[in-house]
């Protein structure tokens, strides 16, 4: 069974008067594991395919499931208590909040799921010195550099052991000695626990470091190479 | 942590936080102090009424209070009654002979209410020994001394120490008169009392109304004014039938409705300094939340519920609540105690005014009542939540999606 299913997925934004296509009767399947990547231009619908999987966004049309669960069917609360408990996000801006330390920021995840205080610490601790930022966790993000954000970034993601880890343009804010270990950083992620990434882009270098790469095109799926590998 | 995260937020923009702080704590305090200064008004007026001559509490034949009459007398040895002296609310018993009449000096006749006390209670009872401008107040031993109002000894034109003949109606149906001499003169501020009033010795009194061992009330004081209905309620039931136990409120209705009055328009004041402050809050917060959208967004893509964005953003504003209300609080009371211990005079500027049966003094002073701190600090509570609710709402409504892409 994949753990990610989607289902002649359409989605369809109003703005104003005016319908925009998003996303035309795209279907995709994911397995656990799965080290892949949403390609395209800017607007082929990579960042809604990324929202509808994290379960921030509903379909038009079309079907998506997820960890065996139909997100078209989920209440709100069912959406929320589902991403917290299986879906990491890491942004493009990084997006930490700014009044917390790095620490906090990455223990957030783990308050919202009521781990006590000790564990998550020590989660959060083990979790910092794999990704190489220990020692900044008393930082705000504000005295921390891109890279050093973007790590954290993927500590919060990863803080709460998500099934998935969604990640929207991870390197378009860095430069590319900088997106080069946060890629190498990912797979190794991805190999040593087994966790899936999606992330999606639009830099070949960065697309030419995926096992899967998924093509999209104005909303449509224009290419799908490496799923069986 | 989401206090922690709560309170973080709040000093973001300091400048905004602090300038809300203060209009906070500003409204909170000089609320406390308006408050105050009210109450030390109205505690005056009470005061002028109850203890320069009602008491707190009147036991007296029912009726007596309206229409005075000589005739409803009662032994002087109710004011010793178990249940009066028991009772652990009541500080001071004073029986009293009342009697109208014409008080005379040379050509000069003026018609006076007189009251015979025994001066040790009565003192227990009501304060004119400290209102006192001339003398001395009349003493045990004194047999026919009479304390008497400023203006009355103004224009009887007597000064302690000269005599007056006092002329009534005795109970045996003769013309009752004798000698007095002023020992005291009093002023209180009140025109009714300071011009009509006297105080004689009780054995006096009786003489002269041939009511001998006879009293026509026994005036009290309780230890809480604003009990005193209260009381009232509780010992009527122990008194004998024939007895009617009446409280200030009953014997100065006017005065009772001015004090629910006071109490009307201390929440319309609150309503409507508050009003503008929880504007001042509201529009903080909107700012907060319309500035941290995409913060919103990132926690609900988090796993963060709604309602717990609302609570974060409630929270928020009842921390901001909860600090205006500490320093307003202590501001409040700080001023409050400087108006109690030092107080404006305003005698210069303005004379005293009776009202409602009450005097309002020239003067501004201030006391300490729980209810003028709880009452605007509840209401600052409220408010601040309430204001918070309309941000907090709107953020818990965000759609994640179009959040998190926010600027």
């Amino acid at each position: 069974m994949a753990l990610i299913e989607l289902h002649n997925v359409s989605k369809i934004y109003r703005l104003g008067s005016q319908s925009v296509s998003a996303l035309s009767e795209l279907s995709l399947t994911f397995e656990a594991g799965e080290f892949a990547v949403l390609a395209g231009p800017s607007g082929s619908g990579k960042t809604t395919a990324l929202n509808l999987i994290g379960c921030l966004d509903r379909p038009t049309s079309g079907q998506v499931i997820v960890n065996d669960m139909n997100l078209g069917t989920a209440s709100s609360r069912q959406l929320a208590d589902f991403r917290l408990q299986h879906i990491g996000f890491i942004f493009q801006s990084y997006n930490l909040i700014p009044v917390l330390t790095a620490a906090e920021n990455a223990e957030f995840t783990l308050m919202l799921q009521k781990i006590p205080k000790a564990p998550r610490r020590e989660r959060v601790r083990r979790l910092f010195a794999e990704l190489g930022i220990d020692g900044l966790e008393e930082r705000r993000p504000a005295d921390l550099s891109g890279g050093q954000q973007q790590r954290v970034a993927i500590a919060r993601a990863m803080a709460g052991n998500p099934r998935v880890i969604l990640a929207d343009e991870p390197t378009a804010n860095l430069d590319s000695h900088a997106a080069e270990e946060l890629l190498e950083l990912m797979r190794r992620l991805n190999r040593e626990q087994g966790t899936t990434f999606v992330f999606s882009s639009h830099d070949d270098r960065v697309i030419s470091q995926a096992r899967r790469v998924i093509r999209l095109e104005d909303g449509c799926l224009a290419g799908d190479t490496g799923h069986d590998r | 942590m989401l206090l922690t995260l709560a309170y973080r937020n709040l000093w973001r923009n300091q400048r905004r936080t602090l300038l809300t702080l203060s209009a906070m704590v500003v409204s909170a305090a000089l609320l406390i102090l308006a408050l105050g200064v009210f109450s030390g008004m109205f505690k005056d007026m009470l005061a002028s009424a109850t203890e320069q001559y009602y008491g707190h509490l009147v036991l007296a034949q029912p009726g007596y209070h309206l229409r005075r009459d000589l005739f409803a007398s009662l032994p002087a040895e109710l004011v010793d009654l178990p249940a009066l002296r028991d009772a652990p609310e009541i500080s001071g018993r004073s029986p009293r002979l009342r009697s109208f009449g014409l008080l005379s000096r040379r050509d000069t006749s003026q018609p006076v209410e007189l009251l015979g006390i025994i001066p040790e209670l009565e003192q227990q009872v009501t304060s004119l020994q400290h209102e006192l401008t001339a003398g001395r107040y009349p003493a045990a031993e004194d047999l026919n001394a009479a304390l008497i109002g400023q203006g009355l000894a103004h224009k009887l034109k007597v000064q302690p120490g000269d005599e007056l003949v006092f002329v009534t109606q005795a109970a045996d149906g003769s013309i009752g008169n004798d000698l007095l001499v002023v020992s005291g003169i009093f002023a209180t501020g009140d025109s009714r009392h300071d011009n009509n009033l006297v105080l004689a010795p009780l054995p006096w009194l009786q003489q002269v109304l041939v009511q001998p061992g006879r009293i026509h009330e026994v005036a009290m004081r309780v230890n809480d004014p604003m009990n005193a209905a209260q009381v009232a309620s509780r010992l009527t039931p122990l008194l004998p039938d024939h007895l009617k136990l009446l409280d200030w409120g009953i014997l100065l209705p006017e005065m009772r409705e001015v004090i629910a009055a006071y109490d009307v328009s201390r929440m319309i004041i609150v309503t409507i300094l508050y009003l503008a402050t929880g504007l001042g809050i509201l529009n903080t917060f909107f700012m907060s939340v319309m500035e941290r959208t995409r913060e919103f967004g990132i926690l609900m893509a988090q796993g963060m519920r709604p309602w717990a964005i609302r609570g974060l953003v409630l929270l928020e504003t009842l921390l901001l609540g909860s600090i205006a209300l500490t320093v307003g609080l202590l501001c409040g009371a700080l001023m409050t105690l400087y108006m109690q211990q030092v107080g404006i005079d305003l005698a210069g500027y303005i004379t005293p005014v009776t009202y409602a049966g009450g005097t309002i003094l020239p003067r501004l002073h201030a006391v300490f009542e729980p209810g003028n701190f709880a009452v605007p600090a509840g209401m600052l509570l409220l408010v601040s939540l309430f204001a918070g609710f309309l941000p907090a709402n709107r953020a818990a409504r965000l759609n994640p999606v179009a959040a998190v892409r926010e600027d």
